[in-house]
C-alpha cells in the first residue's frame, strides 16, 4: 500500500535536542547548531592519556587562555561538514577553470622568464610552511576545547593541505619536479627561507593549542598572506605582465579573506573574556608577529627588493589594526 | 604489567568504599537462576546483618523467580569470591567478612522452572 | 626567449607523492623528538616511514569534489524525507529503539573518532600516514553530522532522541561505547590505530553497518540508509587505512609483532563487546528482520574474519586471544542483552519488549540449539507477568564489567546456566569482568583500567546519593515517555494514530 504522508500534519513533540534548547531556547535547531555545540565528551571521562597523564583526554587547562563555554568561540561562517565541502567544491571549480585557462592557452610560455622564476622561487617552498600550517591546525583541532572552536581547525587544516597542493602544482606548471626539489633545497638551505623555516619549525614545538592558533593563523598567516599573494603576486607580478600567476593563486587571496572573518572573530571573543585573556594574546601576539615579520623580510626581499622593509612595516601596521578592531593591542 | 606511557602513571579507582557514604556495594547472584539479567548491586551498611540483607533487598529482588517462594534458607549453599563459604544471618555483613564489592552466590538444588535441564545442579 | 619545453606529464601515483610526501622535511632548528614526542614510547619501531603505502591517493581538489556531491545529494534527500513525513514509513515504531541507541552511543563515537584521527594526524610522523588519518578525521566529523541531522526529524515526533548529548556522559549503557573511544583516545598513536582504525574499522565495522543499513533499508527508513550509504565510500577509505596500518607496522620491525598482536588480542575483544548490542538490534529491535545475528557472523566475522588472519599469519600474527569465545557467545549474546534491556527499560532511554509469538518462532527457527533450549521459558514467563499485570522490572541494577562496562549478563563460555564470574584484588580494591578477556586486558593496564568510571557505582555516590529521580533528570530521561515497555508507550500511540490518520487521508482523497 502506497500512503501518500504529506495529506497529515503533525504537531511535534520535541523542537529541538535539549542541550540546544539550553543554549537557544526551545526552537527549531540550525544545522550548524546541531553539528556543533556540545558533540565533545565533556564528562566523566574515563581514563587519562599515557602520552601524557597530567591532561584529562579533553582538557581545557593545557592553554593558558580561560574561557567559561568554550562554545563561545563560534564560526560565523557556521561551516559544518556540508556547507564547508560544498563552498570549497566551488572555489575548486572555479580554480580548475584558472588552471585550465592558463595551461590551454600556453600562458606560462608567455611568462617574462625572470617572472617565472620569481613566481617559482617564492611559491614552491612555500608549500612546505603550508604544510607546517596544517599540522599545527591539526593539532588545535585535536587538543584544543569544543567543538565550535576545533571543528574549524580542521576544516583550516584541510584548506591548507590543498593550499601546499596548489603551490605543489603551481611549482609543477611553471617548472616541472625540477622545481620542487629547487624549492625544497631553498626551504631547507637558503638564507632566504631559514628565519621562516625556523618559525614553523618552532610553532610545531608549541603544545598550547590557543597559542598555536595566535601564532599560525594570527601573527604568520596574517602576515604572510597578504604580504605573498596581495602585495606581491597580485600588485607586482601581474603589473609586470604575470596575471597568470595571480589567477593560479587567486584561491589563497580567496581563502584567506574568508577565513580571516573566523580567526577575527575567535580572537574576539577570547579577548572579550576577560583581561587576563588580554593579556595573555597581546604576549603571544607580541612575540609571534615579531617573529614572523623579521622571518617574512628576507623572502619579502627576494621579491621587492629594498621595498620590502617598508612593505612589511605597512603589513605589520595593518595587522595591529586588525588585531586591535578584535580587542588585542600588542 | 604496568601502563606504557611518557610518565609515571597511577590511576584513582573511582569506586572506593570511602564514596560510599558510610555504604557498601555487595553483588549477589542465585546460580542457574538466569532470569535476572546480571548479578545484583545492592548499596547497603556493612553493619547490617547477613539476615537483613537476605530478607530485604535480596528476598524483594527474587521474588519474580517461579522458584523464589520455595527456598529453604538452611540448605542454601554460599560461594564467596567463587569459593564455598558459610554465613552467619545473625552477624553483620563486615563480620561476615563481606567487604566492599565482594561478590557473593548462592545455590539451591529444587527445581528449576526456568532452565529446567539446570534442576538439582550445583 | 629560453623555451622550456611542456613539462612531462607526471604518473597518478608520481603526481601524488609529490603533493603529498614531498611536503615534508627532515627538521634542524627542532629535534625530530620535539615536533612529533608521541612517536616512539608505546616501542613500535618503525625504520623507514617512505615506505608507508599510501592506501587511497586523494589530494584535496579532488577530496571536495566528491564529497560535496555525495554531501548534496544527502542533505537532498533528507529534505524531502522530512518534508513528507517519512518517518511515517517506517515498519513501527519498535524499529526507534535501534536508532536511539545509535544516537546516543554510536555518533558520539564518530565524533570522538575525528579527535583522534586529528591527533594523530599530527603526532605521526611521516606525511603519507597524516594526511590518511587527517582525511579520516574530516571524514568522521561528517559521519558524526550526517547521523544527527539524519536523526533530527526523528527527534521531532519521538521520544527517547531528545537528550543525546546529555546521555552520552551520563547514562549507564552509553558508557560502554564511550569508555571504548576514551580508551583508545588515551593510547597512544600506533594503538590509536589498531583500536580505530584496524579492529574497530576494518574487523567489526561490516558487522555493523551492513545489518544496521540493510535493517534500515528492511525498515522503511529512508534517512538512515541515505547516511549509510553516503558514507560507504568513505568507510572503504577507512578500512584500507586500517589495514594499511597494521602492515605496515609489522613490515618495518619484527619486534612490533608482539605488542601489536597485544593490541589485536585486546581490540578485537573490546570491538566485540560493544557491537554486541548490534546482535540485539538484528534478532529483536527491527520489526522486519534482514538476517539473524548468526547469519551475519558467519559471513561478515567467520568469513572475512577468516581471510584477514590467513593473510596476517604470515607476519606471524594469530586469531585474536578471543576469537573462539567470540563463536561460543554468538548463538546467546542477542537474547542476554535483550532479556537484559527488557528488565531494565525503566532506566533505558528507548523501548524495549516481549518479543510476540511469531518472532519467537523465527528466533528458535534461527537459533534451533539454543533458543527454545534456554531463553523462550524466560520469555514466556515474563509474558506471564506482565499479562497479570506484575511486569517484571528488576531494580537490582546491574554488576558491570570494570573492562567493558557491559552489565555482566553473559554466561559461561561452556555452561549457558551459569552467569559468567570473573574477579580480581588490585591494591586492595576488587574488580569484576564479564570475561577471561576483560579480566586479561584489565591486568595488562590496570592502572588504567581502575579509573573505569562505572555508571551503577556511581549512582550510589555523591552527587546523586542513590536518588533514581535525580538520576533520570540528570541524564536526561523523562519517566514513562522516553523508558519502559513499548507495549503502551506514547511512541506507539503517536505513530499508529499518524499512520491511521495518513492512510484515512488518502483513501478520502482517493474518493475525491
Amino acid at each position: 500500500m502506497q500512503i501518500d504522508l504529506r495529506t497529515v500534519t503533525i504537531e511535534p513533540v520535541h523542537q529541538t535536542f535539549d542541550h540546544l534548547a539550553r543554549r537557544f531556547g526551545d526552537k527549531p535547531a540550525s544545522r550548524y547548531q546541531e553539528g556543533s555545540y556540545d558533540l565533545q565528551a565533556a564528562e566523566n571521562l574515563h581514563y587519562r592519556p599515557t602520552w601524557d597523564p597530567d591532561q584529562a583526554l579533553y582538557d581545557t587547562g593545557i592553554t593558558r587562555i580561560v574561557m567559561a563555554d568554550w562554545h563561545a568561540l563560534k564560526d560565523p561562517r557556521q561551516f559544518y561538514y556540508n556547507t564547508y565541502t560544498v563552498t570549497r567544491a566551488r572555489q575548486q571549480d572555479a580554480t580548475e577553470a584558472n588552471f585550465s585557462f592558463v595551461e590551454s592557452r600556453g600562458l606560462v610560455a608567455l611568462l617574462p622568464p625572470q617572472l617565472r622564476t620569481l613566481a617559482l622561487d617564492l611559491l614552491v617552498p612555500l608549500r612546505h610552511a603550508a604544510w607546517g600550517a596544517n599540522q599545527n591546525n591539526a593539532f588545535m583541532c585535536g587538543y584544543g576545547y569544543g567543538v565550535t572552536f576545533t571543528q574549524p581547525c580542521m576544516y583550516h587544516a584541510m584548506d591548507l593541505l590543498g593550499i601546499a597542493q596548489y603551490l605543489s602544482r603551481i611549482g609543477l606548471l611553471l617548472g616541472d619536479t625540477a622545481a620542487l626539489d629547487a624549492g625544497k633545497r631553498a626551504w631547507m638551505a637558503s638564507p632566504v627561507w631559514q628565519p621562516l623555516r625556523r618559525y614553523v619549525e618552532d610553532s610545531m614545538a608549541v603544545r598550547d593549542p590557543f597559542e598555536l592558533f595566535v601564532a599560525q593563523n594570527v601573527a604568520l598567516d596574517g602576515l604572510l598572506y597578504p604580504l605573498v599573494y596581495q602585495r606581491i603576486v597580485d600588485d607586482e607580478l601581474a603589473s609586470r605582465g604575470g596575471s597568470a600567476v595571480a589567477m593560479l593563486t587567486q584561491f589563497m587571496s580567496d581563502w584567506y579573506e574568508e577565513s580571516s572573518r573566523w580567526v577575527d572573530a575567535v580572537l574576539k571573543v577570547a579577548a572579550a573574556e576577560s583581561g587576563r585573556n588580554r593579556e595573555v594574546l597581546a604576549q603571544w601576539l607580541d612575540a609571534w608577529t615579531r617573529r614572523a615579520a623579521a622571518a617574512l623580510l628576507p623572502v619579502v626581499a627576494q621579491a621587492l627588493g629594498p621595498a620590502a622593509d617598508e612593505i612589511v612595516a605597512e603589513q605589520l601596521a595593518a595587522l595591529a589594526a586588525r588585531t586591535a578592531k578584535a580587542g588585542v593591542a600588542a | 604489567m604496568s601502563v606504557t606511557a611518557r610518565k609515571p602513571y597511577i590511576g584513582v579507582p573511582r569506586d572506593s568504599v570511602a564514596n560510599f557514604n558510610g555504604r557498601q556495594i555487595v553483588y549477589v547472584s542465585w546460580d542457574h537462576h538466569l532470569l535476572f539479567a546480571s548479578p545484583f548491586l545492592i548499596c547497603i551498611e556493612p553493619q547490617a546483618s547477613f539476615r537483613e540483607l537476605l530478607q530485604g533487598p535480596i528476598a524483594a529482588l527474587i521474588q519474580a523467580d517461579p522458584d523464589a517462594a520455595a527456598i529453604d534458607w538452611s540448605m542454601v549453599e554460599w560461594l564467596k569470591s567463587n569459593r564455598p563459604w558459610t554465613p552467619d544471618p545473625a552477624r553483620s555483613l563486615s563480620d561476615n567478612g563481606i567487604g566492599h564489592k565482594d561478590q557473593i552466590r548462592f545455590r539451591t538444588r529444587g527445581h528449576n522452572s526456568l532452565l529446567p535441564e539446570a534442576s538439582g545442579t550445583s | 626567449m629560453d623555451v622550456k619545453a611542456v613539462p612531462k606529464k607526471l604518473g597518478l601515483k608520481e603526481k601524488y607523492r609529490h603533493l603529498t610526501r614531498g611536503l615534508g622535511w627532515e627538521p634542524s632548528y627542532q629535534t625530530r623528538e620535539a615536533l612529533f614526542p608521541y612517536a616512539g614510547y608505546e616501542g613500535i619501531r618503525i625504520h623507514d616511514w617512505d615506505r608507508w603505502e599510501d592506501p587511497f591517493r586523494l589530494t584535496m581538489d579532488a577530496y571536495w569534489k566528491y564529497q560535496a556531491e555525495k554531501e548534496r545529494k544527502f542533505y537532498a534527500v533528507i529534505d524531502a524525507h522530512a518534508q513528507n513525513n517519512g518517518h511515517l514509513n517506517i515498519t513501527d515504531a519498535r524499529y526507534l529503539s535501534a536508532l536511539k541507541i545509535f544516537l546516543q552511543a554510536i555518533s558520539p563515537g564518530e565524533y570522538a573518532a575525528h579527535r583522534g584521527f586529528a591527533r594523530v594526524g599530527r603526532e605521526f610522523p611521516g606525511v603519507g600516514t597524516q594526511v590518511a588519518c587527517q582525511m579520516q578525521a574530516i571524514d568522521e566529523i561528517r559521519h558524526a553530522q550526517t547521523q544527527i541531522h539524519a536523526l533530527s526529524n526523528y527527534n521531532r515526533y519521538y521520544h527517547g532522541f531528545h537528550a543525546f548529548a546529555d546521555a552520552r556522559d551520563r547514562i549507564w549503557y552509553t558508557s560502554v561505547a564511550r569508555s571504548f573511544f576514551d580508551d583508545a583516545m588515551s593510547a597512544g598513536p600506533f594503538e590509536f590505530m589498531i583500536a580505530i582504525g584496524f579492529s574497530f574499522e576494518y574487523v567489526l565495522t561490516n558487522l555493523l553497518f551492513v545489518p544496521f543499513m540493510s535493517g534500515a533499508a528492511y525498515n522503511g527508513d529512508m534517512a538512515t540508509v541515505t547516511f549509510g550509504f553516503s558514507a560507504q565510500s568513505d568507510e572503504a577509505r577507512h578500512m584500507t587505512l586500517g589495514l594499511e596500518c597494521i602492515k605496515f607496522m609489522l613490515e618495518q620491525d619484527p619486534a612490533n609483532v608482539p605488542i601489536v598482536q597485544r593490541w589485536f588480542d585486546k581490540w578485537f575483544w573490546r570491538g566485540f563487546r560493544v557491537l554486541g548490542l548490534v546482535s540485539t538490534m538484528m534478532d529483536y529491535m527491527l520489526p522486519k528482520r534482514v538476517m539473524s545475528w548468526r547469519e551475519a557472523w558467519e559471513i561478515y566475522g567467520v568469513e572475512n574474519g577468516g581471510a584477514l588472519f590467513a593473510d596476517l599469519a604470515r607476519y606471524g600474527i594469530r586469531p585474536p586471544a578471543g576469537w573462539e569465545d567470540a563463536g561460543k557467545a554468538i548463538d546467546h549474546m542477542s537474547h542476554q542483552f535483550m532479556l537484559g534491556l527488557y528488565q531494565w527499560s525503566f532506566g533505558t532511554s528507548f523501548h524495549s519488549w516481549i518479543p510476540s509469538e511469531e518472532e519467537m518462532d523465527w528466533l528458535a527457527e534461527k537459533y534451533p540449539t539454543t533458543f527454545e533450549r534456554w531463553y523462550r521459558p524466560r520469555w514466556d514467563h515474563l509474558r506471564k507477568l506482565a499479562a497479570a499485570g506484575t511486569p517484571f522490572k528488576n531494580f537490582g541494577l546491574a554488576k558491570l564489567c570494570q573492562c567493558c562496562q557491559l552489565p555482566v549478563v553473559f554466561t559461561e563460555p561452556d555452561d549457558p546456566t551459569l552467569s559468567c564470574h570473573r574477579e580480581l584484588e588490585y591494591k586492595q580494591e576488587k574488580y569484576h569482568f564479564c570475561s577471561d578477556h576483560c579480566l586479561r586486558i584489565f591486568e595488562d593496564e590496570a592502572e588504567k583500567y581502575v579509573q573505569a568510571w562505572l555508571p551503577m557505582p556511581q549512582l550510589f555516590q555523591a552527587p546523586l546519593n542513590g536518588d533514581v529521580g535525580a538520576w533520570m533528570a540528570w541524564v536526561g530521561l523523562k519517566d514513562g515517555l522516553d523508558n519502559g515497555d513499548f507495549a503502551g508507550s506514547p511512541d506507539q500511540r503517536n505513530f499508529e494514530q499518524w499512520r491511521r490518520n495518513a492512510t484515512r487521508n488518502h483513501r478520502e482523497g482517493e474518493a475525491q
